[in-house]
């Protein structure tokens, strides 16, 4: 007596069968949902362009971020140096590197604290204000939400990597997380050029 | 998780991930969060302390690896029933058998002859129907602009005697319709005419169809265009219909019909059986 | 595959991992096994249970909602607790009912018919049942904690797509639309991660020989949903945090007074809300798939184009959404893009039909339970199709919108389509789950109990439609011509709620006192029914190997297995 099924012919048994990371198709599927959700977000911020009925307007307060962007767009290579030299096996120059990420981010993340800071308190812009003051936090702010996020994976990598609990098999969760980093990289590309250059004439 | 290369699984036990109430808890702390906001927000800060240790607790489950234990595999008596292929028998469907009727044309004309013979039609049926134009009506753009009519509005208004007058918008329109249509009804015949219960295909495209969708357009056309329905005439409509038919029909029938491989099995198909069903 | 002398002595199988208070058959372990299980099965089981709960609520709602429109003038229900009747019983029948239920199937069924010992991520997949479990727990629980005006308890009033400015804080006060908002984002969480689950698990945790060509029509179904799910949900969570932003935070995305749009909800709805009527339609479509063969005796007609037609479903479903908003006052180029795009899915789901109807013809058909749901799926969803078809018309939908006509289309989708691919389903699955079969007797008089009071209910309601009866309405005048249709329709109720009552009796009997089923008790084909029933909570001793979309048939006929024809 055996279990049905093992009595199938084995004659398929000598090629080898592979499947797709686990990972990287949960990564994927996660990034297209996040992107639907920005999606949504981003149109409506399109939508609103120029609808406000009261100040403050765009070209009133908002100054496009070189610095903030240059280091967010900066991070994506450091980390991609990082997992460089994750792969060779050098763990001092990964953990510099990453923490380099981290730090980048975290200037990010400062930035958009201070013109937050600026925007409230200086210029009187709140969500409930205008059209533009709802859509720029809920657009700007999801992203923000994202790199904390981000941040938050990233330094739980860099503990897990000072307690040397990093080993070969983690290569992957690390390139997965560089991969979600990339992807708060490529939505700021998009906020950027919705919210710093579309509508910095209304 | 089969591909983990930490699991140990031998012949007596299985691998399973370990029950956990983390996620539980965890989902737990997210409805305590957002009940919260709609009662007050000291439940909200022990929904966030909740959710906290929850995922914390979910992220000890599976870092550095997730958790899995043996499980240990029933008794062979318990195993499932092993399959007995005794006592049955297959019946396939063959096309043509006992009154299961042939779904598809096994064999067909080729589309080439559908697309000279719709041509062809076509310019008969231009003939006849411009001939009446000029014996009848006194005019060859009648019947041209009565056909563009269908799609052009400034015609569809006008009177009879704007219509008997050369319009370039309505030759074009009339030219577009009348083959475009003329060379799909060719191809129809191509598949349709070898289905058809006859051994005169002809007939049946030269006579049959024709007479059959003359019925259906007189029927219809005041729905389709109220100008034409009220000018046309149907004799000669009928006579052109008629002509085309003919023309189509025979080319058609006389083309030699090719087989579509449908009812060949996959390994004729692709070539790998060196005799064809359909071949002698 | 070297097997028959394996050196098993049975000592080995005392390895148990017995933690305190885990001793079989105790409270204590049932508790456990109920919080704390991982697995695919139970956690399926689980989700239909929830499911089938949530259905009993609002479907009592509904009848309420029935009884108190069967007669003109009646007042059997306060005003608001009438508009808070039907908003929860279009609230919990879409979210709390008919994604439960699928998303319980698809967790029995997907792992265990790609021959996997579980999903992709077991943690995730209890998390996903628990949140969208406590959604539910969130939505009813605004009867009791809700403050408002009037009572004590309110629940949300604003309709299931819940229309702006209806939802502003002016017009809404009190919490009661915030629970709405907030349970649906709730279920969100869990719907959005049950499916990437499904994707993972889908691709990844395939065993050997199962090719994405060879997979059973459920789970290509069901990996067209999940992508549909991920996509299409996004949408509604971006909304909901919009909507809660406008009132907890007075920002002003649906406030007209202040700038914003009421109209950019109902785009944003939609954009779910169509989709959404996919995401719980293809799963029964995945049903149709797996019982029609089985009990018509041959393979599934046109398995390649079946799987092109739900993919192109799908693909066609997110660009439709407008043709609820007709009404709203559109261009014409925008209401003929969405009414052509509207009738462009009748072609691949008239292809579904065909293809089921080819499966069919020529074969043995064996009038079983779940084969005679099937058959009332087809017809009833065609007629839903039609109606479909009809309302995508954008100048017949304004004169129907908002109308009966609108109510008996889609009551026609969830109740003809879903739900009797659902019972159809539970039918043919229960002796898997439970180890015996359903009482047939019972079964029968459920099927035509419940299809009798359906079409009673449902089809005046078309009539009563084009006479001119709008939705929602509390209750009407004597003398407008409704008094029949509405009569009818809350008379079939009673038929409906005897069936329902009868198959929920049938459940808990057949528990104990059904037939016993065995392994296999519809000869079928895939890979769950080479398991025991109920399955061993490892699914297979060993890891399957497949040649062909129909395994078991292989094993069954040596001589003529499927592969040679592959
Ligand atoms: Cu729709």
């Amino acid at each position: 007596m055996d279990n049905a099924i093992n009595q199938t012919l084995p004659v398929e048994e000598e090629t080898p069968w592979r499947l797709p990371s686990i990972r990287k198709v949960a990564m994927i599927c996660l990034i297209t949902t996040e992107t639907a959700l920005f999606t949504i977000f981003v149109v409506a911020y399109l939508f609103y362009i120029g609808k406000s009925l009261n100040g403050p307007y765009p070209y009133e307060v908002l100054h496009f971020p070189w610095w903030a962007s240059a280091a967010l767009f900066g991070s994506s290579g450091t980390i991609m140096i990082a997992e460089h030299y994750l792969k060779k096996g050098k763990h001092g120059l990964f953990n510099l590197w990453w923490f380099i990420t981290i730090a980048l981010g975290t200037y990010f993340l400062g930035f958009t604290a201070y013109e937050w800071y600026v925007l409230i308190y200086k210029e009187g812009l709140t969500i409930s204000t205008n059209v533009f003051g709802s859509t720029f936090y809920s657009l700007v702010g999801l992203h923000a939400s994202h790199v904390i996020v981000g941040l938050f994976l990233l330094t739980i990598i860099l503990i897990s990597s000072f307690r040397k609990k990093i080993d070969h098999e983690h290569h992957e969760h690390v390139e997965m997380i560089s991969w979600y980093w990339h992807f708060v990289d490529a939505i700021w590309v998009v906020v950027l050029l919705v919210v710093y250059v579309l509508s910095m004439n209304y | 998780m089969a591909h983990d290369p930490h699991s140990h699984s031998d012949e007596n036990s299985v691998e399973l991930p370990t029950p956990t109430a983390w996620p539980l808890i965890t989902a737990f702390g997210i409805f305590l969060l957002f009940f919260g906001l709609v009662t007050t927000v000291v439940i909200s800060l022990l929904g966030l302390l909740c959710a906290t240790i929850g995922g914390i607790g979910w992220f000890s489950d599976v870092f550095p690896h997730p958790k899995h234990e043996p499980f240990p595999i029933r008794p062979k008596d318990q195993w499932p029933q092993p399959i007995s292929p005794e006592g049955r028998s297959v019946s396939h469907l063959h096309v043509g058998e006992h009154g299961h009727r042939e779904q598809y044309p096994a064999a067909a004309h080729p589309y080439a002859a559908g697309f000279v013979g719709g041509i062809l039609g076509a310019l008969v049926m231009a003939a006849i129907a411009c001939a009446w134009g000029v014996l009848v009506d006194k005019s060859i753009w009648y019947p041209i602009n009565l056909l563009a009519a269908v799609g052009v509005p400034s015609l569809a208004a006008a009177d009879v005697e704007t219509l008997k007058v050369f319009s370039m918008v309505g030759l074009v329109v009339a030219v577009i319709t009348h083959f475009t249509t003329a060379v799909l009804v060719g191809l129809l015949y191509t598949v349709i005419l070898p289905m058809l219960p006859a051994k005169r295909e002809w007939i049946w495209g030269g006579i049959i169809i024709p007479i059959i969708w003359t019925g259906l357009m007189w029927a219809t056309l005041g729905l389709i265009s109220p100008a034409m329905n009220a000018k046309i005439e149907w004799l000669p409509f009928l006579l052109s219909q008629l002509g085309f038919g003919l023309v189509c029909g025979l080319y058609v029938a006389r083309s030699v019909r090719i087989s579509t491989q449908r009812t060949w099995s996959v390994a004729a198909r692709l070539g790998v059986e060196a005799q064809h069903p359909g071949e002698k | 595959m070297a097997h028959g002398t394996t050196t098993a002595p049975s000592e080995d199988f005392v390895i148990t991992p017995v933690r305190p208070g885990e001793e079989k058959g105790t409270w204590s372990s049932w508790i456990q096994d109920l919080f704390f299980t991982v697995d695919h099965k139970k956690l399926g089981l689980m989700y239909i249970a929830v499911g089938l709960f949530f259905f009993v609520i609002a479907g009592l709602m509904a009848a309420a909602i029935r009884i108190q429109l069967a007669i003109p003038n009646n007042d059997f229900l306060h005003p608001d607790v009438y508009n808070r009747f039907f908003t929860m019983h279009g609230t919990a029948m879409v979210f709390l009912v008919g994604m439960p239920i699928i998303f319980g199937f698809a967790n029995y069924l997907v792992p265990i018919m790609i021959g996997a010992r579980d999903m992709a991520f077991p943690r995730m997949n209890a998390f996903g049942f628990w949140i969208t479990f406590f959604s539910g727990i969130l939505l009813y629980m605004s009867y009791f904690t809700a403050p408002s005006l009037y009572n004590a308890g309110s629940a949300p009033d604003v309709g299931w797509f819940a229309y702006s400015p209806l939802t502003a804080k002016a017009f809404s006060t009190g919490h009661s639309t915030d629970y709405w908002t907030l349970s649906i984002l709730m279920g969100g969480i869990g719907s959005v991660a049950t499916s990437i689950n499904i994707i993972v698990t889908t691709i990844c945790m395939r065993c050997k020989g199962m090719t994405l060509g060879r997979m059973p029509l459920f789970v290509w179904t069901w990996l067209v949903v999940a992508f549909l799910v991920v996509i299409a949900i996004p949408p509604l969570s971006a909304c909901q945090i919009m909507l809660t932003l406008d009132r907890y935070l007075g920002a002003t995305f649906f406030d007209t007074q202040a700038g914003g749009s009421a109209i950019l909800w109902q785009h944003f709805f939609w954009i779910f809300g169509h989709p959404e009527v996919y995401i719980l339609i293809l799963p029964g479509f995945a049903i149709m798939n797996e019982v029609i063969p089985v009990f018509s005796r041959k393979p599934i007609f046109g398995y390649p184009v079946m799987v092109g037609a739900t993919v192109m479903i799908a693909f066609i479903s997110l660009g439709v959404w407008a043709h609820h908003m007709f009404t709203v006052g559109m261009t014409s180029l925008g209401n003929s893009f969405f009414a052509i795009s509207t009738m462009l899915v009748a072609v691949p789901t008239g292809i579904k039909l065909f293809n089921w109807i080819g499966t069919m013809y020529g074969g043995k058909i064996r009038f079983e339970l779940p084969m005679m749901f099937s058959i009332g799926f087809l017809f009833q969803f065609l007629i839903a199709g039609l109606t479909g078809v009809m309302l995508a018309v954008a100048p017949f939908d304004w004169q129907l919108h908002d109308s009966y006509f609108v109510v008996a289309h889609f009551h026609y989708v969830l109740i003809g389509g879903l739900l009797y691919a659902i019972f159809a389903g539970i039918y043919h699955w229960y002796p898997k789950a439970f180890g015996r079969l359903m009482d047939k007797k019972l079964g029968l008089w459920h099927f035509w109990l419940f299809t009798i009071g359906f079409h009673l209910t449902f089809f005046p309601q078309h009539i009563a439609g084009f006479w001119g009866m709008p939705r929602r309405i509390y209750t009407y005048e004597a003398g407008r011509g409704w008094e029949e249709m509405n009569l009818i329709s809350s008379v079939g109720v009673v038929f409906q709620a005897i069936g329902i009552l009868l198959f929920v009796v049938n459940l808990l009997y057949s528990l104990k006192k059904g037939k016993v089923a065995g392994d296999d008790p519809w000869d079928a084909w895939t890979l769950e029914w080479a398991t025991t029933s109920p399955p061993a909570d490892y699914n297979f001793e060993k890891e399957p190997v497949v040649r062909s979309r129909r395994p078991l048939w292989d094993l069954k006929h040596p001589k003529d297995p499927d592969w040679k024809y592959e």
